[in-house]
């Protein structure tokens, strides 16, 4: 069959495609198209931190132990940076301060506030407690994350690490994400609680009555442990001296109240994890009885009015009835003496005495 | 001509192409001769800062596992994974799947694609998985709690072990496994396998079926009671009960402003139901107890809104001669009670001490009855300071709209 193109029908069609192609006019034209681009003023970590007013003396760290140059490559890292308030705590204050310290012990700190990861807050998981991660140290620090309570609602996520307060969360780096710290992290790595507290003469007369009432060898075990150090001041305060301990006669005293209630056994408390576990379950205190199983013992944190210090509370109750008798409470804010984080267990400074001698007689 | 020719080719064309595409063959799983397995973890724990350094009883359970070299574990003809503390209600169909976004197991099979078990005389198995029948070996692996699978784990994660055994299941028999606490103080663990007889007795549909154990690790009412999971509903159940209770039950009329002392349907009020003896060693069916369906005289037959109290009671006290406050929670074991109703997330009003469960009824849309009331059997479990309910039902008619 043969078909003929019709005139009649043909001008409509040829008119029809011109006027479509009148359009190619029309849209033919070439505007210019804003591309997102990735943000070329994000630095690297090293130069980030020298940039950064609050954080001079962890730079100053960082050139010390020769990492400024490593954490300005590819990575990726993320930076758990202290702040100098944190370092003036310790009673760093110049970057001259630095050059006292044992390069080596600076370094492996230092290293253990870096890991060799990029860590956003997303991938720590929500109500996680000692989550444990792998630092440039090559041991591990521990995370906790406390976000939302046993009724749910809005996410707190207060996240610690070793004990430190994130104050500052995911700050995107070129190579990788930064932490402010509030305060450092005091790894003490291998080192025991027995050998921390027995190099460090302010703790001597704790020492002193730990061996004399038999609870020192422990010390040196796996545990763990969460220990309350009194120092020599605090132990005077309650009568406890070098001298006095030599005419105590341990058959005659209860060892588990008189020093047992500094120790926390089997237990791995950093303070902020008190805080951590009231955002999960509503109540962060722990309440335990001391090994003689008579005198119940409290132990909670928090953050009060009016400096906001994560502060710690001890309590120590003659048993657990409700109308027991006080025998010693106490609170403690020097966060830069809390967490020392050693291998069997954590060891927390105490300012004020618990127990006076005559108060632990059998 | 012309026409015909082309469809010719177009329908030779579009069967070839079928026959590329649509040659699929379809691999169905299939068991032989299956066992149906249901597993739960009565390995609790609660998140404090007490219990902050305690090991997680959080396990991956590998049935005919593989080992390679060394010893570690490669893979095993069963995983299942994530196998957290088990809830405390266990559903007559596996709705954990659409009721969570974690990949947490209250039970096997749980929230595990594998193959279920069928309609057994009348009783829905959804909730048991298949499993091949004989001598099974079993591991439960302590992971960690996170996303990660078991087998996907560095190799160092895998070592530890809490039960490896041996369990033989004979084919198509209906098996609880429970992982338990056998004794408080020394922790030692082990298995209950029960081997379940409901789809063999002859059990009426208008009377709701209730069995129970206490498996009870030995020595957990005796321990102290900083010792025990901080978890305030559980109520009364939180110190544990004594080793022989007796138990009764109550029948209230509405679920509506429920409390203890609302109106009970006649004659169901504190009713003696049967003696509870602990028993963590022998894998025996308790037997089932009953109570009719349309107790109440308020019901029309198709629809009831009665709820249950179950009341443990030691012997000699019931709820007549009980000395103690309604809302009293340290009752040294003495008395224990448990509020079957709603969801199972309700608390009565007024002072009680009852912990919570949904109630054993079921309520759903079947034929042109919306909402239908069905009678179920169930099974409830008393573990250490926890109760848990276990609800059986059957295929109901679906639903016309």
């Amino acid at each position: 069959m043969n078909y003929k193109i019709i005139d009649k029908r043909w001008y409509p069609v040829r008119q029809y495609v011109l006027f479509m192609l009148s359009f190619f006019l029309f849209s033919c034209e070439h505007p210019d198209l804003t591309v997102v681009v990735p943000n070329e003023n994000l630095r690297p970590a090293s130069d980030f931190i020298k940039n950064n007013y609050e954080m001079t003396l962890f730079s100053a760290a960082l050139e010390k132990v020769g990492l400024a140059s490593t954490l300005n490559e590819k990575g990726p890292y993320t930076v758990l940076v202290p702040t100098d308030a944190a370092f003036n705590e310790l009673g760093i204050f110049r970057p001259s301060d630095f050059d006292k310290m044992n390069l080596d012990s600076l370094k492996k700190v230092i290293q253990y506030h870096i890991l060799p990861r990029r860590m956003l807050l997303r991938d720590i998981p929500s109500n996680g407690v000692d989550v444990r991660y792998a630092t440039l140290a090559g041991s591990e620090l521990y995370a906790s994350l406390g976000s939302v309570g046993p009724n749910g609602g809005t996410p707190t996520n207060e996240l610690f690490f070793s004990g430190a307060k994130a104050s500052r969360k995911d700050v995107i780096l070129a190579n990788g994400v930064l932490y402010v710290l509030d305060k450092m992290m005091k790894p003490q790595f291998d080192t025991s609680i027995q050998a921390w507290l027995a190099a460090r003469p302010t703790y001597r007369v704790f020492v002193s009555g730990l061996k004399k009432f038999g609870l020192w060898d422990q010390l040196a075990t796996n545990g763990p442990f969460t220990i309350f150090a009194p120092t020599n001041e605090a132990l005077e305060e309650v009568g406890i001296t070098e001298e006095t301990l030599q005419t105590l006669s341990p058959e005659k005293y209860r060892a588990d109240v008189l020093f047992g209630s500094y120790l926390i056994y089997d237990k791995h408390f950093f303070v902020s994890d008190a805080k951590v576990m009231g955002i999960i379950a509503t109540t962060g205190g722990y309440t335990y009885q001391l090994k003689n199983n008579l005198h119940e013992m409290s132990f909670a944190a928090g953050e009060d009015y009016p400096s906001f210090i994560l502060s710690y509370y001890l309590r120590l109750r003659a048993d657990r009835t409700v109308t027991a008798p006080i025998i010693a409470q106490v609170s403690y804010g020097i966060r830069a003496k809390m967490d020392y984080l050693c291998r069997n267990g954590v060891v927390h400074d105490l300012n004020q005495g618990l127990v006076r001698p005559e108060q632990a007689i059998k | 001509m012309k026409n015909q020719r082309l469809t010719i080719y177009l329908a030779l064309w579009l069967l070839c192409v079928s026959l590329f595409t649509s040659c699929n063959k379809v691999e169905y799983t299939a068991i032989a001769e299956p066992a149906y397995l249901r597993v739960f973890n009565n390995l609790n724990y609660v998140q404090t800062l007490g219990s902050k350094d305690d090991k997680v009883p959080y396990f991956c359970m590998l049935i005919n596992p593989t080992f390679g070299a060394g010893g570690a574990i490669t893979g095993a003809e069963i995983v299942g994974d994530f196998l957290d503390k088990r809830a405390a209600y266990a559903p007559p169909y596996p709705s954990h799947i659409g009721n969570s976004t974690t990949v947490d197991n209250p039970e096997y099979p749980g929230k595990e694609n594998v193959l279920v078990g069928p309609i057994l005389n009348g009783f829905d198995l959804s909730s048991w998985a298949q499993v091949p029948s004989g001598d099974l070996r079993i591991i439960f692996a302590y992971r960690p709690k996170n996303s990660i699978p078991f087998l996907e784990l560095e190799s160092h994660l895998k070592t530890d072990v809490l039960i490896d055994t041996v369990i033989h299941l004979a084919s198509k028999e209906v098996y609880t496994l429970h992982l338990l606490q056998k004794d408080f103080v020394t922790k030692t663990h082990g298995l209950l396998l029960r081997q379940e007889n409901f789809h063999k007795l002859p059990l009426s549909d208008s009377l709701v079926y209730v069995n129970f154990y206490n498996m009870s690790a030995t020595g957990f009412l005796e321990a102290d009671l900083t010792l025990k999971d901080d978890d305030y509903l559980l109520r009364s159940f939180k110190n544990g009960i004594k080793d022989e209770m007796n138990i009764f039950l109550s029948l209230y009329e509405s679920q509506e402003k429920p409390f203890v002392q609302a109106q009970t349907v006649p004659g169901y009020k504190g009713k003696f139901l049967t003696r509870l003896t602990r028993n963590n060693t022998n894998a025996a069916v308790s037997p089932y107890v009953s109570f009719p369906l349309w107790a109440s005289s308020k019901s029309n037959g198709i629809q009831t809104d009665i709820w249950q109290r179950f009341d443990f009671f030691i012997p000699g006290m019931d709820i007549t001669n009980n000395p103690f406050f309604s809302g009293d929670i340290a009752t040294g074991g003495n008395w224990a009670s448990v509020n079957c109703l709603k969801n199972g997330k309700v608390s009565l009003e007024g002072s009680d001490n009852g912990t919570q469960l949904p109630n054993l009824l079921v309520n759903v849309h079947s034929g042109t009855h919306n909402p239908q009331t069905f009678a179920t059997v169930n099974t409830l479990e008393v573990v250490n300071g926890r109760i848990y309910l276990t609800t059986i039902q059957r295929k109901y008619a679906p639903p016309v709209y």
